[in-house]
């Protein structure tokens, strides 16, 4: 990732927060509608969120050795 | 002016001709197939075209109505640019195959009556199985065994369902269950619900798919879950319950994504994951939702072939397909990544593709009908929609570690066929009018505002975020992760044994109980015989026997 597309990245996210803040809201909107950047979090957070519990899930009860079906 | 024919039967035609085509030419004959019932879906008009009585009862092997044109029609489209993907693949047996399960989902499509649907369900299910054989490898040959096994399995819980329907109402017209309805309705909806790959009936699909062959995975990833979206949403509209199935699937798909590690099996996953949208979309019922559905499963066609299509080429010009073996080409497979990336923009719901413009549908479906868990997990879903499809996919396929990859150049029919699947996804993403014109109810619905525009970028630029963070969390590793066919597999060995096992035991008894009564007999016979009868009458009485149970039979039938 260079520079220049981080600091693309940064205006798209400082735009739509900005957007989120001052502009019209949806039809039928929930409270965080109405809190800039809760889908930045939401996404953020979210993202952590499937890749902790999905690894601690495989670790802990799914994942096997490639051969496990062969070796039976 | 088009003949109105079943679309499905242009189709089976088509695998019977090509074999009568002189072999070089198959493979572009092939498309003009799935083109002509593309064209014949698009003219027929609407109502029941072909009826026929038979024993007593109404079979409807053509009805049109707006959400059935909608499926036959992408279903027809995906199989020519298939066909054009597949132009290279000189193998008669999977050409036909493909047409005969493209033709089984149309026959489901524009059935009017349980028969017909079954007729057309069953032929999906063969002729798919080919297409997972046609690989010729052992893990294929297995995967194969198995997949044709669990949807025998699905089909007569179907028939069971259907047994049970028409025994109910005496008739076998397709009409829609109310919530909860009936033993039967449950029977069906377990039978449908298998082919969705509705977990735990769904392991069938990430098994079989990443194994079968390069082309017949586009075909695989198009027909057999959308049809039953199909089914869903003509019979099971309304149906609460598949409010929450639909959310878990959405996430269960997406969860076994991170853990996988070849690059079919992660798109196999979420396949699952984006069908679990549809069907909570059914399960919510209204008007917006099935358009949503019907919508999302037009756009799921065209971005998860091309997806297919990506990871295919991968597959075919590196001989691999896992991630911890691939890696550090993308530069000398550009053409191929940027295509893969707009289905992969498209899968994700970015603006200006047409993923964007169908799964937000769903989503507001869900928030306006006042299912605000079910639209938060499926927002939370998309997420990981983007985490593994679009990221984690390409990253490590292409990116990432360099390992020293020199792919073999891709043919050029399966670039142009990804181009053209490409050119249809930004197409809808940008005129969503296309799309929304030819759903099955009025739609007045605007994905393009502010609000709307403005999560999703949100959303976007911070899971990418946290991916940069995260990522080398996310390689794939050289383990598998256990899925519901754990039981199968594992519990093939005790099933062997006491169903087949036990029931051939019985059958060699039985038939050593046979041989010793006849030898027993036929001494007899002989002793007769030495008394001066020179032949027995064995011929004639089994003769007689034979007439008399016929007779029984047809007068029993006369009877009833």
């Amino acid at each position: 990732m260079t520079r220049t597309r981080w600091i693309a990245l940064g205006l798209v996210a400082a735009g739509s927060v900005l957007a989120q803040a001052f502009g019209p809201h949806p039809p039928y909107a929930r409270w965080w509608d109405l809190v800039p950047g809760s889908y930045a979090l939401f996404g953020f957070l979210g993202c952590v969120a499937i890749v902790v519990v999905s690894k601690r899930l495989g670790k802990a009860l799914l994942q096997r050795p490639e051969d496990y079906y062969d070796a039976s | 002016m088009l003949p109105e024919l079943p679309p499905a039967l242009v189709l089976w035609l088509g695998a019977a001709a090509l074999p009568l085509v002189p072999r070089r030419l198959r493979p572009a004959v092939f498309p003009l197939f799935p083109l002509a019932a593309l064209a014949l879906v698009w003219a027929l008009p609407e109502g029941v075209l072909w009826s026929v009585d038979y024993l007593g009862f109404r079979l409807v092997p053509l009805e049109v109505d707006r959400m059935s044109r909608l499926f036959g029609a992408i279903f027809t489209l995906i199989g020519v640019l298939g066909g054009v993907y597949a132009l290279h693949v000189r193998d008669t047996g999977q050409q036909a195959a493909a047409l005969l399960y493209g033709g089984g989902a149309l026959a489901v499509t524009f059935a009017g009556d349980y028969l017909s649907l079954f007729l057309g369900w069953e032929v999906m299910a063969v002729a798919s199985a080919a297409l997972v054989w046609a690989a010729r490898t052992p893990e294929a040959s297995a995967a194969g065994r198995r997949y044709i096994l669990v949807h025998l399995f699905g089909g007569s819980l179907l028939l069971a369902g259907i047994a049970l329907q028409v025994a109910a109402t005496g008739s076998l017209a397709l009409a829609p269950f109310s919530p909860g309805a009936s033993a039967a309705a449950w029977l069906v909806l377990a039978g449908v619900a298998l082919n969705a790959a509705l977990p735990p009936l769904h392991a069938w699909l990430p098994d079989a798919y990443p194994r079968a062959t390069v082309t017949g995975a586009v075909f695989l990833s198009a027909y057999t879950t959308k049809t039953s979206v199909y089914v869903l949403a003509t019979l099971f509209a309304g149906w609460d319950v598949l409010i929450p199935l639909g959310v878990i699937m959405a996430l269960y798909g997406v969860v076994y994504a991170v853990l996988a590690n070849d690059i079919r099996e992660i798109l196999a996953y979420h396949i699952i994951s984006q069908v679990g949208y549809m069907v909570a979309a059914v399960g919510i019922g209204t008007e917006l939702a099935l358009n949503g559905a019907a919508a999302h499963a037009f756009s799921h066609i065209l971005y998860k072939a091309l997806l297919f299509m990506g990871a295919g080429v991968v597959i075919q010009t590196t001989g691999r397909s896992k991630l911890t073996r691939l890696g550090g080409f993308a530069k000398r497979q550009r053409l191929a990544v940027a295509l893969y990336m707009i289905g992969a923009f498209s899968i994700s719901g970015f603006p200006l593709f047409n993923g964007f413009i169908s799964k937000a549908v769903i989503v507001s479906a869900a928030g306006k009908s006042g299912h605000t868990a079910a639209m938060v997990l499926l927002i939370l879903a998309s997420v990981g929609t983007f985490l593994h499809t679009g990221l984690k996919l390409p990253y490590f396929t292409w990116f990432g570690r360099d390992r020293g990859i020199v792919p073999a150049p891709a043919p050029r029919n399966m670039l142009a066929a990804m181009a053209g699947v490409a050119a249809l996804c930004i197409l809808y993403g940008v005129a969503p009018g296309l799309l929304y014109g030819i759903l099955p109810f009025p739609m007045a619905y605007r994905p393009y505002t502010v609000p709307h525009l403005a999560e999703t970028a949100q959303i976007l630029v911070f899971t990418f975020v946290a991916f940069w963070l995260l990522r080398e969390k996310l390689a794939g590793e050289d383990r598998i992760a256990l899925d519901t066919d754990w039981f199968y597999r594992k519990g093939a060995p005790v099933a062997d044994r006491l169903v087949v096992g036990g029931v051939n035991r019985v059958f060699s008894a039985c038939d050593a109980l046979a041989n010793r009564s006849a030898r027993a007999l036929a001494d007899r016979v002989r002793d007769l015989t030495a008394r001066g009868i020179r032949r027995a009458p064995v011929g004639a009485s089994l003769a007689l026997t034979l007439l008399v149970l016929i007779l029984a039979a047809v007068l029993a039938m006369v009877g009833a």
